[in-house]
């Protein structure tokens, strides 16, 4: 709703000034008519006033709207091309092209622009200096920042497999830049080819007003430096001096709206979006009589989408962790597994929202976990229950060391622990994951994606957790790694006894790694069982289902080809 | 019969020794499986015969029906390659038509086949007019099965084609393969992680580790007794719940 | 090669272009600096004896009577040298001393002004992204068109408003023009007042782009896992947002200084000119109006090397921030 009234004020912003540069000097009359009322107020026959000499303000706004729109476009234009052909063709070509064409935009880049625009001003006599001139060194100077932004588009889109694909059928090189690029390039262009019109505009205004325009044009500009030079403001002609500037603020500013719709096209989590207050609505802790072993108890828990269709993503979901179990959670992409494990930390974001169900966790006292206050929130989560994401190579913060990531665990949930404790006990959480302690000092992208998922896990081991929710923690892995992470869950599984919720879509990986599976789809969990009876016995025919869609190694070969 | 013939591919980058003086030959009617791990070389075979990147050395070989040599140009109506990620190898601007008249146009055929092809692929003709956003991916990479057939490719390179896709659908995909490689009697070089799969769905097996191919054979051969230690090393990491509850052990 | 090795190399070939579009563009465009710049100085009583001409001709071309290599050389090694000619709009004094009694103005103007307009920017930015969905999100098109606005119509604006209307500010100058300039705590004083309107205008039409700069990466950086890892570790809000998100988030901003760099010096030429500011942009004016070549070019150059040496600390800088940076560098 706000996106697209941002884009329509911009749109009618934009479209009402450039209707007014292209009808308005055919309506308005010639604004070089000298008449003896200078400086006459807005109103009456001159709605703006007239200047010092007596020419008509609005027809004079009119005519110079019409000729900065006019520069802003020529400049605009050929500053995309430039950005086109240095970004784009040099990105694509890639080797020695790539890197002359990068360098040449990076040198222009750091020359700045205005300084060079009025030095080769200040060498072209007056009169030979043509709107085209000025256009010219406008878009040469004007166009390198947008070069470096496509080519860094187009880098990436020349390695999608789409444009591969596309060379794999024999597609000719213009022909994959035209077609398979320049579409998806577009949002870009457009929105790069809009500020090269602000900066034109902006950059002509400026030259103008200094006395270094083109020769014999009328730009808002110009109409500024004959204000300025009438001593507009300190006459107090306020309508003189204002409305021009006013029109480039305006359009400017309808240009820029403009660019955020792009840019919210471009980049989808630019979106505007509401923000709601609580993340639980309409939670009542009932807290059922449970399992005496049980350390986790998720009742009847329901998590809703608000969106303009509301997505049920968790429904009705009841499961029961016990202590020191392995529970595995298996289903495809969009089941809700994951949801589900977020929304047990509270780690959801709006718009999912747990419309009703309970959390509780035992440790001694029962804790209701959706009922917790913010900060109790807070120092529950990784004391009481810690996680293990997918992406072992996004999980961690790429800008600081591992020891960093480590320590802020301690510093904030044991701010009265010795600096050389805190030291200790984060090598010895990297002894029990067989990573050398020496690693502390390493960032995250000098560890293979094995060694990240290990620093993960010790990481999750800091406070010696109850729970670990283990999200897909081995999906990005190789088999050998993975096997030896397994080999790592268990382990420690068995030597602290902490419960581990395991999620994962493979479910041959839970059938020999959990005491417990729950297979999940649409939101619901159609079968929850001991994973001996899911193998044997299973009762529910998805859960058929995805068994057989994993061909054992070992089985009968080639009953699948029929 | 058409038959494609590496010859000791080498591939460095920099300094990285990528692909190490690998040799192999595909022919008509077989499906080879190549296994590894990631960074073992096996994408950037793949990538070498579908000439997306230059061998360092070593020559590439295709053999017409002819019994000749193919000329370079010609290359390509022979040998395509179907990708793992069916969410990035369709052109998101672009309808499921353009994705596969292109294809043909390029190689001499009439834009009329486009139905003809989404049937192949148990895809019906109203497919055409979609955009890749409004497909799953199981359609979206029967979608790149067909392009790759277009060109009446005789040749298939499927890298990774399904370990991007919802386990569900996998094995209708592979078995869609299959189904094709018969009908039209084509060679195709599956390349996986996955040994099951490999060992389900082809006739023989390499492999590679650390751009080598340390072992060779047929599959049954190579994946239920492996001779190599890295291969029963791999065979031996796989996820198998059968040694857990039939055999009666715990892991 | 290494991460900063590389930089500086960079840095080298941008200098050395910046260098020679000062010795090409005098020659390629049309008019005959040389004769008017003689005749500038013998208008003002300087000696226009063949030394001079040859100075000038040196800086500006020949018309043909050396070979373009000639000129070349002898153009590198007058700059080498620091020779930059004599200025003939300030008469007799040369041009590397009008430089040098402008620069320092122009450097702590724009300087303190471009830190502030960063410093506020990115931090309003991470707030504004952070507090996502709030009444602050109307602060992004608010400071946004507030760019859009051409710095000198906004400055006289300010002027007649501030200054001339309210008078809280002065009109223009540097200081207080009864003082003597040095380091006496009057003329800092007065310095510093004369320098708040400029400085204010230029925050105020520059701190736009800092600030949608930084709140789209916050935003973007916010759906990362590192994030989510962070705020499932159970750390305060303040930390995440700091350590985390807005650490990330800040770094394209840092990255992308150079571009942002080039708009505000180039606003803060057009400003300076507004309120007499004694500095480089008013100075580089001053030279066009008076076909000045030789204190133009003079005056670009230190521009440029000006500008050239602030990126490159910013990029040395961003390697000590970002220790992915200089890794990658060391593979390709």
């Amino acid at each position: 709703m706000i996106r697209s009234g941002k884009l329509a004020t911009g749109l009618g912003l934009a479209g009402l000034i450039v209707l007014f540069g292209l009808v308005g000097p055919l309506l308005t009359g010639d604004p070089a008519t000298i008449r003896d009322v200078g400086l006459t107020p807005p109103g009456g026959e001159h709605l703006l006033g007239t200047t010092l000499t007596g020419q008509d303000v609005l027809a004079q706004l009119a005519h110079a709207t019409r000729g900065s729109l006019w520069i802003g476009v020529l400049v605009g234009v050929m500053a995309t091309v430039l950005s086109g052909v240095f970004g784009i063709v040099g990105a694509y070509a890639g080797g020695i092209v790539d890197e002359v064409f990068s360098l040449f935009s990076n040198v222009m880049l750091v020359i700045p622009g205005l300084p060079l625009v009025i030095v080769v001003a200040g060498f072209v006599p007056a009169d030979q200096r043509g709107t085209w001139t000025i256009a010219l060194v406008l878009a040469i100077t004007g166009w390198a920042a947008a070069a470096r932004v496509l080519r860094a588009q187009t880098l990436s889109l020349r390695n999608r497999d789409y444009v591969a694909a596309a060379r794999v059928s024999g597609e000719r090189t213009w022909r994959v830049i035209c077609v398979e690029i320049l579409p998806n390039l577009l949002p870009i262009l457009a929105s790069q080819f809009v500020f090269a019109v602000v900066l034109a505009i902006l950059s002509e205004a400026g030259l103008s007003f200094l006395g270094l325009g083109a020769a014999n044009s009328s730009t808002l500009g110009t109409m500024l430096y004959y204000a300025q030079n009438g001593f507009a403001l300190q006459r107090e002609a306020w309508w003189w001096f204002v409305p021009p500037g006013l029109v480039i603020a305006l359009f400017g500013g309808a240009l820029v709206l403009i660019n955020f719709s792009i840019d919210e096209i471009i980049n989808p989590r630019l979106r505007d979006r509401a923000r709601r207050g609580r993340d639980v609505v309409a939670v009542e802790a009932e807290i059922a009589p449970v399992d005496d072993d049980a350390v986790l108890t998720v009742r009847n828990l329901n998590v809703v989408y608000q969106a303009a269709t509301p997505v049920h993503a968790v429904k009705d979901v009841s499961l029961t962790l016990r202590r020191g179990e392995i529970l595995g959670l298996a289903g495809e992409s969009g089941c809700g597994k994951t949801t589900l494990a977020y929304a047990i930390n509270r780690l959801h974001r709006p718009p999912a929202e747990v419309t009703s169900g309970s959390v509780v966790f035992h440790n001694g006292a029962d804790v209701d976990v959706l009922a917790l206050e913010p900060e109790e929130l807070r120092q529950f989560r990784w004391a009481q229950l810690s996680m293990v994401f997918q992406g072992a190579m996004n999980s961690l913060n790429p800008v600081t060391p591992i020891r960093a990531q480590l320590q802020d665990v301690l510093r904030t949930h044991r701010p009265s622990m010795p600096a050389a404790q805190r030291e200790e006990r984060c090598a010895e959480v990297l002894r029990l994951v067989g990573v050398d302690p020496a690693r502390l000092g390493s960032y995250p992208h000098e560890l293979s994606g094995g060694m990240r998922q290990r620093v993960m896990i010790a990481m999750a081991l800091l406070l010696d957790p109850q729970v670990m929710i283990m999200d897909e923690p081995t999906t990005a892995l190789d088999v050998l790694v993975q096997r030896e992470i397994l080999n790592e869950i268990s382990r420690l599984r068995d030597e602290l006894r902490f419960a581990v919720i395991f999620i994962t879509h493979d479910l041959p990986l839970l059938l020999e790694l959990s005491d417990r599976i729950a297979v999940m789809r649409d939101g619901e969990v159609v079968e929850y069982a001991t994973a001996e009876d899911v193998y044997l016995r299973p009762q529910h025919p998805y859960t058929r289902q995805l068994l057989a869609s994993f061909p054992s190694l070992t089985g009968e070969r080639g009953a699948l080809i029929t | 019969m058409t038959t494609l013939e590496v010859r000791g591919l080498t591939k460095k980058f920099h300094r990285f020794q990528a692909v190490d003086d690998v040799s192999f030959t595909l022919t008509a009617g077989r499906t080879t499986a190549l296994v590894g791990a990631s960074g073992s070389g096996k994408s950037t075979i793949a990538r070498m015969i579908a000439r997306l990147v230059r061998p360092t050395s070593g020559e590439i070989v295709l053999t017409g029906p002819d019994g000749e040599p193919v000329p370079r140009r010609a290359y390509r109506d022979h040998v395509q390659m179907i990708f793992q990620d069916p969410f990035a190898s369709l052109n998101p601007f672009h309808t499921v038509e353009h994705h596969l008249a292109r294809p043909l146009r390029l190689h001499g055929r009439p834009r009329s086949e486009v139905p003809r092809l989404l049937e192949k692929v148990s895809l019906t003709a109203d497919f055409a007019a979609r955009r890749p956003h409004e497909l799953s991916g199981g359609q979206r990479q029967r979608i790149a099965i067909a392009r790759a057939l277009a060109p009446g490719a005789r040749v298939i390179i499927a890298d990774e084609p399904v370990s991007m896709l919802d386990v569900s659908i996998r094995l209708g995909v592979l078995k869609l393969l299959a189904r094709l490689q018969r009908e039209e009697n084509l060679s195709v070089l599956y390349i996986t992680h996955d040994l099951a799969t490999a060992r389900h769905f082809s006739d023989e097996v390499l492999v590679m580790h650390q751009g080598r191919i340390v072992e060779r054979g047929p599959s049954d051969d190579v994946l239920m007794r492996p001779q190599d230690p890295y291969t029963r090393r791999l065979a031996a990491a796989a996820p198998d719940p059968e040694a857990r509850f039939r055999q009666g052990g715990q892991p | 090669m290494g991460y900063y090795l590389r930089k500086l190399a960079f840095y080298l070939t941008a200098l050395w272009a910046a260098v020679t579009l000062n010795f090409v563009i005098p020659r390629m465009l049309p008019g005959n600096p040389v004769d008017i710049l003689m005749a500038k100085l013998q208008q003002r009583g300087g000696s226009v004896d063949p030394a001079a001409r040859t100075a000038y001709e040196t800086l500006l071309g020949t018309g043909g009577r050396e070979s373009f290599a000639e000129e070349y050389f002898a153009y590198l090694g007058n700059l080498l040298r620091g020779e930059l000619g004599v200025s003939v709009s300030a008469f007799p004094a040369k041009v590397s001393d009008v430089i040098g009694d402008a620069l320092p103005w122009t450097v702590v103007l724009v300087g303190l002004a471009t830190l502030l307009s960063f410093l506020l920017g990115v931090g309003l930015g991470a707030v504004v992204g952070w507090k996502r969905g709030t009444w602050l999100d109307a602060l992004v098109p608010a400071t946004t068109v507030l760019s859009a606005v051409p710095y000198f119509w906004l400055a006289l604006i300010l002027v007649a408003l501030l200054s001339s209307g309210l008078g809280w500010f002065p009109l223009n100058g540097g200081y207080d023009v009864v003082l003597d300039p040095g380091w006496s705590p009057e003329f800092i004083g007065s310095a510093i007042y004369h320098g708040t309107l400029p400085a204010l205008t230029i925050v105020i039409s520059s701190i736009g782009g800092w600030l949608l700069g930084m709140r789209n990466m916050m935003v973007s950086a916010m759906s990362e896992d590192y994030v989510l890892t962070a705020r499932a570790k159970g750390l305060t809000d303040s930390r995440t947002m700091i350590r985390y998100a807005a650490r990330n988030a800040v770094l394209p901003s840092v990255a992308g200084f150079a571009t942002s760099l080039g708009f505000v010096v180039s606003g803060s030429i057009v400003t300076e000119q507004v309120f007499s500011y004694p500095g480089i942009g008013s100075k580089l004016l001053q030279a066009v109006q008076n076909n000045d070549y030789a204190l133009m070019q003079g005056i670009f150059l230190v521009i440029t090397i000006a500008v050239l040496g602030a990126n490159l600390v910013v990029d040395l800088l961003y390697g000590l921030i970002d220790a992915r940076t200089r890794d990658r560098s060391t593979v390709s």
